[in-house]
């Protein structure tokens, strides 16, 4: 087994991965990739490994992954046996992938307000922070719910991929001037998160809880 | 945003841009002190600024390219930019870091860069550890033939203080502030304590509280990728970034009982002494007091 | 120099639900544009302070809690229950002097929820209720209208029942609908066009998990039609 991440620090979407091989006890390589300045993502060279010119990408062996929800899901179905992460129940798959596309899709506001603020990128500010407002709107009505059955996560009892995938451009969204003042039921589930046993911090997000 | 009135924030050299943001033959458009300007590059070399008001361009703007950045003034009477002469040491690795979008006062951004006592809290298990949080006492002047503040004999316990430094180490540090909007540090190297590394923070006050952080270096490192080592020194600063824009107020205070120091912060007592002295009310938090 | 030197009115604000700030947290509030940290230790009550470490300013609600303290983010200054600071990590062997404080404001739990009141003097009361025990926590919203918007949502809405409301104080409105629900509403100001509702219920035979969910999810059909500028139905609670 050689896992190699093609990764960078500050990228929240390379952050899952890292997470999710810290949970599952994994050793792998790290290659760097100059995102910012040196915009290696978008070299030839990287665009051999993903022609979408994104990070992180993972090598297993002879297998190469591009898209951070695909990866963990790779991992989760591969690596974790006890089934946890990626639960094989049809009910909670089902409600994992639906978070999973969520924090993919619609949570990505998060991250291009805090491109914005942070490293310079040009796009339409309070576009982006009003679509992730919606976005974190939708996860805290979520958790609200799943906090008065007294349940911390976002599908079945335990923390899923769907948490991981979720928690880091939550988490990171100060960055990009988006507080978590209107959201008790995520600041909640994030503190839970940071809990967990061999969670470790990012640029961005405290380390101490 | 209005450019600024004050004087004392005008005379000086400011970063604008980095060669990366300026594509030869095109321009970058910033602001500097609330004034739009436009930085272009008619040749890989040659950097040109001038005012942009209502997309038109107005007056002229001097232009230096020096420490990976690229330097304009507003001012008639600008201070010189410092003297760092690492970064023409032949053998010494210059990186540039782009710049980072900070939103608050350039004077807390200098004044955290010249802070230790944050290093256990902020950069955890990197620059400081929580088992070892002292700041041993160390040499704070205000040397007024350069009119620069010096901070000397500064030591600190680093689990892993650098790129190349494995385990953890006691590290000297000397802190030089240059310029209201300009620090820099040298820190030994790892595998030559003759040497020191030098890592310097240009801001680029874009209004009072919004502002852009160049962090060029000059460094003694044959070991590590560029990209390892700019991933490190973002990682830092990200760090920084959050308690940077979450500091109340964003404005500099400078009254004294507006927020309570300790030893280990002399640096930033003499920083803000220095401020208030030379009467800069740009960023600062007192407007009448200024 | 004060940072925070306006007079507050001497008044109680609901500004969380109790069973939402656990043990060992900080949260960032805001009241009429006035940054707060709302904490609770490892054990005890939740404590409300202004949002800034008296050393450079840091926003508290980022500390962390270790014991029944507070911690700075950016330095580690720790601060007690009563707000004074004892240790600075910086001078691991200095007894921080008394005079080095955190602001600290009057602070609540009363039918759920906490309550604040950043006057010097405190002398009202918390808003009385009919009845004191029984009530539980439905959730907390928070809506892009003015308080007077939100009262007036929560009074024109269609609760698809007869509906009673009244006000107990300023930013507080009960809703009893039919003979026996009680909802009870805590208006929290967070600025002209935005505040945060609080909401508990009180009825005969605790409410069970899929009862207070339908509720919650009412809640938030009240806050989205109160944003939508009104017109939303509200199904009856006892067809729920």
């Amino acid at each position: 087994m050689a896992l190699k991440l093609y990764d960078y620090s500050l990228s929240g979407s390379c952050y899952k991965v890292r997470l999710l091989l810290a949970f599952l006890k994994l050793d792998y390589a790290r290659e760097q990739v100059d995102f910012y300045p040196g915009r290696a993502h978008k070299s030839l060279d990287f665009l051999e490994l993903n022609p979408l010119g994104q990070i992180p990408v993972l090598e297993d062996g002879d297998l190469r992954l591009r898209d951070a929800q695909a990866i963990l899901c790779y991992l989760a179905d591969k690596y974790d046996k006890s089934g946890q992460w990626l639960p094989r129940d049809p009910d909670l798959f089902g409600t994992v992938m639906m978070w999973l596309m969520f924090a993919g899709g619609e949570i990505m506001a998060a991250s291009a307000a805090r491109l914005h603020d942070s490293l310079g990128y040009d796009l339409d500010i309070a576009a982006a922070r009003q679509k992730a407002h919606a976005a974190f709107r939708i996860l805290d009505d979520h958790l609200t719910l799943r906090a008065i059955e007294s349940t911390r996560w976002i599908a079945g009892d335990h923390p899923t991929i769907a948490d991981v995938a979720c928690f880091p451009y939550v988490a990171l969204s100060g960055d990009g001037g988006i507080g978590h003042e209107d959201y008790p039921a995520l600041r909640n589930w994030m503190r839970a998160f940071r809990r967990l046993p061999r969670f470790h911090a990012m640029s961005g997000i405290p380390e101490f809880v | 945003m209005a450019i600024t009135t004050d004087p004392v924030a005008i005379n000086h050299w400011i970063a604008c841009g980095w060669p990366g943001k300026v594509p030869v033959g095109g321009y970058w458009d910033t602001v500097l002190l609330g004034q739009n300007i436009r930085v272009s590059r008619p040749q890989p070399d040659i950097y040109e600024a001038a005012i942009l008001t209502a997309g038109a361009l107005g007056r002229r703007l001097p232009v230096q390219s020096r420490f990976c950045c690229i330097f304009t003034t507003l001012g008639q009477d600008p201070r010189p930019l410092p003297q760092i002469d690492e970064f023409d040491e032949p053998d010494r690795r210059l990186i540039n870091c782009g710049s980072v979008g900070v939103n608050t006062s350039p004077y807390r951004m200098i004044e955290n860069f010249l802070d230790m006592a944050h290093f256990p809290f902020v950069h955890t298990n990197i620059l400081g550890a929580e088992k070892k949080t002292e700041v041993v006492s160390h040499k704070i002047e205000h040397r007024k033939d350069v009119d620069e503040i010096w901070a000397t004999d500064c030591r600190f316990f680093q689990p892993a203080a650098s790129k190349a430094a494995t385990g953890g180490q006691m590290t000297d540090y000397t802190y030089r502030v240059m310029s209201p909007f300009s620090i820099m540090l040298y820190k030994n190297v790892h595998n030559d304590p003759g040497r020191n590394d030098a890592i310097c923070m240009f801001v680029q006050p874009k209004g009072e509280a919004q502002c852009l952080a160049y962090m060029p270096m000059a460094l003694v490192d044959d070991v590590n990728t560029t990209a390892a080592i700019i991933d490190f020194q973002q990682t830092i600063f990200l760090q920084d970034r959050v308690i940077l824009e979450n500091q109340r107020p964003a404005l500099m205070p400078l009254a004294p009982a507006a927020e309570i120091p300790t030893k280990a912060d002399v640096g930033s007592v003499t920083f803000r002494r220095w401020l208030k002295q030379m009467g800069i009310s740009f960023g600062i938090y007192e407007k009448a007091a200024a | 120099m004060q940072i925070n030197d306006q007079v507050e009115a001497d008044r109680w604000v609901g500004v969380a639900l109790d069973s939402q700030i656990q043990s060992a947290s900080s949260h960032p509030v805001i009241l009429n544009g006035r940054e707060l940290a709302l904490w609770r230790g490892e054990s005890g009550p939740a404590r409300v302070w202004d949002d800034r470490c008296p050393h450079r300013g840091m926003r508290l609600s980022f500390g962390f809690v270790r014991g029944n303290t507070l911690r700075c983010l950016y330095h580690g200054w720790t601060y007690g229950e009563n707000g004074h600071c004892e240790a600075i990590p910086a001078h691991p062997d200095l007894a921080p002097p008394k005079t080095i404080c955190a602001s600290t404001h009057g602070t609540a739990a009363k039918y759920g929820i906490i309550w604040v009141n950043l006057s010097a003097t405190r002398a009202a009361h918390v808003p009385d209720l009919p009845n004191q025990p029984g009530w539980l926590p439905v959730r907390s919203v928070h809506l892009r209208a003015s308080a007077p918007q939100v009262l007036d949502g929560i009074a024109e809405f269609d609760y698809g029942e007869p509906a009673r409301t009244s006000m107990p104080a300023q930013n507080a409105c009960v809703v009893v609908l039919g003979s026996d629900t009680q909802l009870f509403f805590a208006l929290q100001p967070i600025g002209l066009d935005k505040t945060g509702l609080h909401v508990v219920v009180n009825e005969s035979g605790e409410p069970q998990i899929p009862r207070r969910q339908r509720l919650a999810r009412q809640v938030a059909r009240l806050r989205d039609t109160i944003e939508a500028g009104g017109g939303g139905v509200w199904p009856s609670p006892r067809t729920l």
